[in-house]
């Protein structure tokens, strides 16, 4: 694995890597967290590079992009026959990473019950695999990322207390780039050499003093990977005034990433992934995502999937009206706009009741 | 005359170290501060074995003081540790689990953290 170095000026960025130099032997567990295309692998990969296990596995899981159960099967491995399909036996991330290190990217995304498991294998050091009654021990060094505020995340009870200060025992936070400007120079000169140097015929030139300083004030809301994919697409269009023309159109103002709509262009990669985790989490409460695709798109009807959702939400708001007005039906159904006999059918479909 | 004894306070908390700084100062300590777990272990290698005991908060950027408790307990066995958390008991229990020698619950008044203090490093020196 080739190890980006942290680039930067900045005193946040400059403690970081003093930070990395300080911990990287210690094998505690540290949790990074930033915005969306801050860097927080790039840190992952630098502790690793830098700590005696770089000679070990470096494994990633992304806790955000699978649903739970074949998020459980990939951390713990299953044994033949754990479930249907389990035609032979898988090991799991533990095992994959054991002496090495498990970068857990998106952590504040983990199910609760898998939670608790992986509070578990972190107190305990042992797992067992799916279908498994043997315990194995193992030996990882657990880097764990998140763009979540994790200590809302406790309060919404979302996220397990006990975990959070198990894994935050080393705590890297990395700012976004509009806090760090400074970093915007050496950046955008290292990834110029990159590009240069892996695509030698492109034309692109380096901005000018002008556009340096325009770079500099733009507020990167994709952070570090749109600065990334802007020197990209320098190389190909070769012209600064397209790419700040993109620039405006889509992020006119400082805004959290993930307040912008789902675009479709390539520049929003960071974007895009963002909304496709909560688009996985929004189809999975209504189609079961760990089949094969094949089995998946046979089950999938979007009429299905349709009556489903509106099913769930209307029940929601029948029952929500219903409480609100201490279950005077009468009343219910004028607020709900809908007939007396609509919604007593309604009810008894949706199996709305009155408590005992 | 006796050597004072030294002792490297860690807190996030500026008004909390200032007090701190004061009290134990006033009691005759020498007293070095630190504001987070980074600080405090750069001052530790700087200083090796020069102090006494360390008092530190839980909750704090980078390293945390359970982080900075497990590296110290390996690299400086002989360093006593009183910890102090603010955050209810899973910072205190990781502490504890970490070997500080004694973790206290804020808010605690100062006389009965030197009370630890010297207990600790009287009872390190009768063992020496």
């Amino acid at each position: 694995m080739t190890t980006t170095p942290l680039i930067g000026v900045s005193k946040s960025i400059l403690k970081i890597k003093e930070l990395i130099k300080h911990v990287a032997n210690t094998c505690l567990n540290v949790l990074i967290t930033g915005e969306t295309g801050v860097g927080k692998e790039v840190v992952a990969q630098n502790l690793y590079a830098e700590s005696a296990r770089s000679s070990q596995n470096f494994v990633k899981i992304n806790c955000a992009a699978l649903p739970e159960t074949l998020l459980e099967s990939e951390l713990y491995g299953y044994e033949k026959g754990a479930f249907t399909g389990a035609h032979k036996k898988r090991p799991g991330k533990f095992q994959t990473a054991d002496k090495g290190v498990l970068f857990l990217d998106e952590i504040g995304d983990m199910p609760m019950a898998l939670q608790s498991k992986m509070l578990h294998v972190l107190q305990s050091g042992e797992f067992s695999p799916l279908g498994s009654d043997q315990e194995y021990k193992t030996d990882v060094w657990v880097i764990a990322a998140t763009n979540h505020n994790l200590e809302e995340s406790m309060k919404k009870k979302m996220f397990r207390e006990d975990l959070f200060y198990r894994l935050n025992i080393i705590k890297i936070d990395i700012p976004p780039l509009r806090k760090r400007k400074e970093d915007i120079p050496s950046l955008i000169e290292y990834y110029f050499r990159l590009y240069k140097l892996e695509y030698p015929d492109n034309k692109g030139t380096r901005p000018d003093s002008d556009i340096l300083a325009k770079l500099c004030n733009y507020s990167w809301p994709g952070n570090v990977r749109q600065l990334q994919n802007c020197i990209k697409k320098q190389m190909i269009l070769n012209s600064w005034e397209k790419i700040f023309e993109e620039l405006t159109q889509e992020h006119p103002e400082i805004a959290p990433p993930i307040l912008k709509e789902n675009q479709q262009n390539g520049t929003q990669v960071y974007i895009n992934q963002e909304f496709s985790n909560a688009r996985t989490s929004i189809i999975s409460e209504f189609v079961d995502l760990s089949t094969s695709s094949d089995k998946l798109f046979e089950d999938l009807s979007l009429k299905k999937i349709k009556k489903m959702a509106s099913d769930k939400v209307e029940k929601e708001v029948i029952a929500f009206v219903l409480e609100k007005v201490g279950w005077n039906r009468s009343r219910a159904s004028k607020i709900l706009k809908i007939s007396y006999k609509t919604l007593l059918y309604k009810m008894n479909e949706f199996k709305v009741h009155p408590p005992a | 005359m006796v050597d004072s004894n030294k002792i490297l306070i860690v807190d996030d908390d500026e008004d909390i170290l200032s007090t701190f700084y004061e009290f134990f100062n006033s009691l005759g300590y020498e007293v070095k501060t630190a504001e987070d777990g980074l600080e405090a272990l750069k001052l530790l290698k700087d200083k090796s074995n020069f102090f006494d005991c360390l008092i530190t908060d839980l909750v704090m950027p980078n390293i945390s003081g359970v982080g900075l408790i497990s590296i110290v307990k390996k690299e400086y066995p002989d360093l006593k540790i009183i910890a102090m958390t603010g955050y209810g008991d899973q910072p205190g229990a990781l502490a504890s689990e970490a070997k500080a020698d004694f973790v206290f619950f804020k808010p605690v008044e100062l006389f009965k953290i030197e009370n630890k203090v010297s207990e600790l490093i009287n009872h390190k020196n009768d063992k020496q």
